[in-house]
């Protein structure tokens, strides 16, 4: 009887392990039921709201329902349900609008809603403010997270539909505030912060260097400054405020730090070294670059040009504005951005609700304090209406043919805690400078 | 007639009926429909197929309850959510498969409820496998599963595996005489079985269609784990740890050298592709999401449009129509039928044998149809057992629950007492 037995245990495991399958199945159901749903063509999906109650996307709208141009300063960023665009606001999180519940199934006009910490008026103003260039900017608050800017241009208006999507200027279907861009200058600060968590604050203001206009480094290769009769014998405020790219590649040659200092610094800041894997985050699903470069001898040339923001070194914006956070708070940790401020279901019950939330530690909190005296110090060479801490970078692109103007800094405010990155391709310091003053003005309504 | 434990097949016909009356009166009620006569065909049909059937079972007096009324319940419900996609009719042609189901029933039962029939035929049931492999060699297209005959098509794989869940139960006492072979103790028999299982292996394998690999492979691993441990009560510890890593190295194998269309749906992200290889099963998420607990009504659904919706991803069709819970339950329905066979314990091993496979084959089945059309596994693109549309399928599961149901209610011998030959007369 006992082998006989064994048959019935046999199928009754059998039958224990579908039932656990259909236990899983009817979990993965209802869990992801609003996600399919997203996708249906019966789907009606809420809206998409900016801080003040605008609409941002509205799935339902044609042209004329909408002023012309309405969406198109955050386009590229909101998004919408036509595929174009892969990493948007919409497309990654198209279930939280489904007006769809597992027990009364798609409902038409339901309430389901995201509500974002985006400010669609300044978002226009800054979009304008770039007159024809294209570039991007972004901004946000560094003690919340919330993300109040974020325009990048060439743009488009989804409600137009994408009538010649071959022939769209490049960079339209992408928001340029989540790719890398060559940073130029602005990654002097990132090398600064290396430098003085691996010298310490003392020695790293010790030093001082002598610029003629070019250097020849220990490899017999010229760095050339901007500037062609050379900043004379500065001191690190002097060739920051300056952007001494001879400077700076001594400050890399020097024996008071070595080229492993450099790599672990720098990797810490989620600059990935030398093709290692780079960190992976997301804004509210968006996926985000963070920062890329190649360094594997200080005397090197490309290794100091990287440093000094040229060669191979990648940093996003959005990157490039959490360091700002980190330096501005004090504390090393950026303040992680954040696009969705809460989320309503098909009955109107917030069923999300944003909070602020930090990184790991991306570099020393005495460091972040040291580099934000620098940059405030810097800061006083701008007119942007508030006490901020800047840098300005200016990025050679197309092998050298066009120039990046690239500007980044943090406004030195507890009721205006803004940090921000602003990049103008082809253009000049004073373009990215005025876009910053019309975000902080804008913001600032 | 009123059988001696009190139950007739007339008492328990109203449990079926009822069941397939509350269906009907949801599809008066919530379904589309042209004409009320529509569903009125659809009424008349499936109670005439539950009376017909009880009537029959009265007079074959086979005295396996539970089963029957099961198995009526889950064709006549078959029959309803089959005629209703996209709109309420009356699909005649799933009615007759139900009808060759329940004869094939019959004809399963009739075959494996006696052991010594099945012994004694044993080599015809192997030919029948020998002549199915066959006619896929040579009378389907190039390398493919099915055979064509104008615009009917039919899978003669499908009809391999009750026969090869038969011929596993086969030979039983051949396992207490081992044999030994350079030193090692082997029985004939499994190695038999075990090059019969790898020559279908390869046959799907070649044909480029490892739909049913499945559950080919989990008959033959529950049916050799039934007959290496014939006739001790216990596995030895060496023989577990020797089944898990041999399953386990085929299993890593199989990974490995699976071919291109296989490995590409093994790592398939579906979303990534939901206009091209993943539309299907992107198609039938959406519309059981859409159907939510209760369903858009019968004949209410869209995803009757899409490929196979009748077929391969009936379990979404009928969530989507009917509901997540309707579907669940006909699901569930199907698995009590496998139930019944530790309820009903066989009282032989050929039959536990039987029943065990028979139930590998169901569950695998159904695993396979639920679950990867649901993403939750690769999609194979099997059918449901009893719901899904197709006469293939039909006739090699009624065999299989014939299989089932003659281990409910087997044959018995009662071992007759030898004459003493000295006293010329019965032994005191």
């Amino acid at each position: 009887m006992k082998s006989l037995k064994r048959g019935s245990n046999l199928i009754t495991l059998m039958i224990s392990l579908f039932i656990v399958g259909l236990c899983i199945l009817l979990t993965k159901m209802i869990l992801e039921a609003p996600f399919y749903v997203s996708h249906s063509s019966e789907a009606d999906l809420g809206f998409v709201y900016d801080r003040n109650g605008e609409i941002l996307f509205d799935g339902n709208a044609k042209p004329g329902d909408y002023p012309d141009g309405h969406f198109k300063d955050v386009g590229n960023l909101i998004g919408d349900t036509s595929g174009q665009m892969t990493n948007t606001l919409v497309s990654k999180n198209m279930e939280k609008l489904s007006n769809y519940s597992f027990l009364g199934g798609i409902t038409k006009d339901g309430q389901a809603a995201i509500y974002t910490t985006l400010d669609h008026a300044a978002n226009e103003q800054v979009y304008t403010s770039f007159g024809g260039k294209d570039g991007c900017a972004i901004a946000y608050n560094y003690s919340t997270g919330e993300i109040l800017v974020c325009v990048s241009r060439p743009n488009v208006d989804p409600i137009s539909g994408y009538e010649d999507v071959e022939n769209l200027p490049d960079g339209s279907l992408l928001c340029k505030a989540f790719s890398k861009t060559v940073p130029g200058s602005t990654q002097k600060v990132a090398t600064l912060l290396a430098a003085d968590q691996a010298m310490g604050y003392d020695t790293l203001m010790s030093k001082s260097y002598d610029c003629q206009g070019v250097y020849r480094n220990n490899t017999d290769i010229d760095i050339i400054c901007h500037q062609s009769y050379g900043h004379g014998t500065q001191s690190v405020p002097e060739a920051f405020a300056n952007s001494c790219n001879p400077f700076f590649a001594q400050l890399v040659e020097d024996p008071d730090w070595s080229i492993g200092d450099i790599e672990k610094y720098y990797e810490k800041m989620w600059i990935a070294v030398n093709d290692n894997d780079e960190k992976e985050f997301t804004v509210d699903g968006i996926i985000s670059d963070t920062a890329s470069t190649k360094i594997d001898d200080k005397n090197e040339f490309d290794t100091q040009w990287g440093c000094i923001g040229q060669g191979y070194t990648m940093v996003s914006p959005c990157m490039m504005m959490m360091w700002e956070s980190a330096i501005a708070n004090g504390t090393g940790m950026a303040t992680m951005p954040y696009l969705i401020d809460h989320v309503t279901n098909v009955s109107g019950r917030t069923v999300q609700t944003a909070s602020a939330k930090t990184s790991e530690q991306l570099f020393s909190e005495s460091s972040a304090q040291d580099i934000r005296d620098i940059m405030l110090q810097n800061g006083n060479n701008y007119s942007l209406g508030y006490t901020v801490g800047i840098k300005s970078g200016t990025a050679q692109v197309k092998e050298g043919r066009e120039e990046n103007a690239l500007l980044t800094g943090f406004v030195d405010d507890e009721d205006f805690p803004i940090a921000f990155a602003v990049l103008v391709e082809n253009g000049t310091s004073y373009e990215s400078s005025y876009v910053a003053q019309t975000l902080l003005s804008a913001i600032d309504k | 007639m009123r059988m001696k434990n009190g139950l007739s097949y007339f008492s328990i016909m109203f449990f079926s009926l009822l069941a397939h009356l509350s269906l009907l009166l949801i599809v008066f009620v919530r379904g589309r429909y042209d004409s009320i006569t529509d569903p009125m065909i659809l009424s008349v049909m499936v109670l005439s197929m539950d009376i017909g059937y009880f009537i029959f079972l009265r007079f074959m007096k086979q005295n396996t309850y539970a089963f029957d009324i099961l198995l009526v319940t889950v064709l006549g419900i078959s029959l309803i959510f089959q005629s209703c996609f996209g709109k309420v009719g009356f699909s005649i042609k799933h009615f007759i498969f139900c009808i060759v189901a329940l004869a094939m029933v019959q004809l399963g039962f009739k075959i494996a409820q006696d052991f010594r029939l099945v012994e004694k035929y044993k080599k015809i049931f192997y030919g029948i496998i020998g002549a199915l492999v066959l006619s896929i060699l040579l009378l389907t297209g190039s390398r493919s599963m099915w055979i064509s005959i104008g615009s009917f098509t039919i899978q003669p794989s499908e009809f391999i595996k009750p026969f090869f869940v038969l011929v596993f139960a086969t030979s039983i006492n051949s396992l207490r005489h081992q044999n030994t072979v350079l030193g090692i103790k082997v029985v004939y028999d499994n190695w038999i079985l075990i090059g019969l299982t790898a020559l279908i292996v390869l046959l799907q394998w070649w044909c480029r269609d490892l739909g049913s690999l499945p559950t080919f492979v989990s008959v033959a691993g529950c049916g050799l784990l039934m007959r290496i441990c014939y006739p001790k009560a216990k596995l030895s510890k060496k023989l577990i740890i020797g089944i898990c890593v041999g399953g386990a190295l085929i299993a890593a194998a199989a990974w490995k050298l699976a071919p291109g269309y296989v490995q590409s749906r093994l790592h398939a992200d579906i979303w990534a592709d939901q206009y091209g290889s993943g539309w299907q099963q992107c198609q039938a998420l959406i519309a059981s999401a859409e159907g939510g607990w209760f369903g858009k009504g019968p004949g209410l659904g869209r995803l009757y449009k899409v490929p196979a919706a009748d077929t391969d991803i009936i379990f979404s069709t009928i969530s989507e129509e009917w509901g997540l819970i309707a579907a669940l339950l006909a699901v569930l329905l199907i698995l009590l039928l496998v139930v019944t066979c530790i309820i009903n314990t066989p009282r032989s091993y050929f039959h536990t044998t039987l029943s065990v496979g028979a139930s590998a084959a169901l569950i695998t089945q159904m695993a396979l149809n639920i679950f990867g059309s649901c993403n939750l596994i690769p999609f194979t693109g099997v059918t449901l057992p009893f719901i899904s549309n197709g006469g293939s399928s039909m006739i090699a599961c009624g065999l299989i629950a014939g299989f089932m149901k003659a281990g409910q209610a087997m044959v018995y011998y009662v071992p007759q007492p030898k004459r003493n030959p000295q006293r010329g007369g019965m032994p005191r």
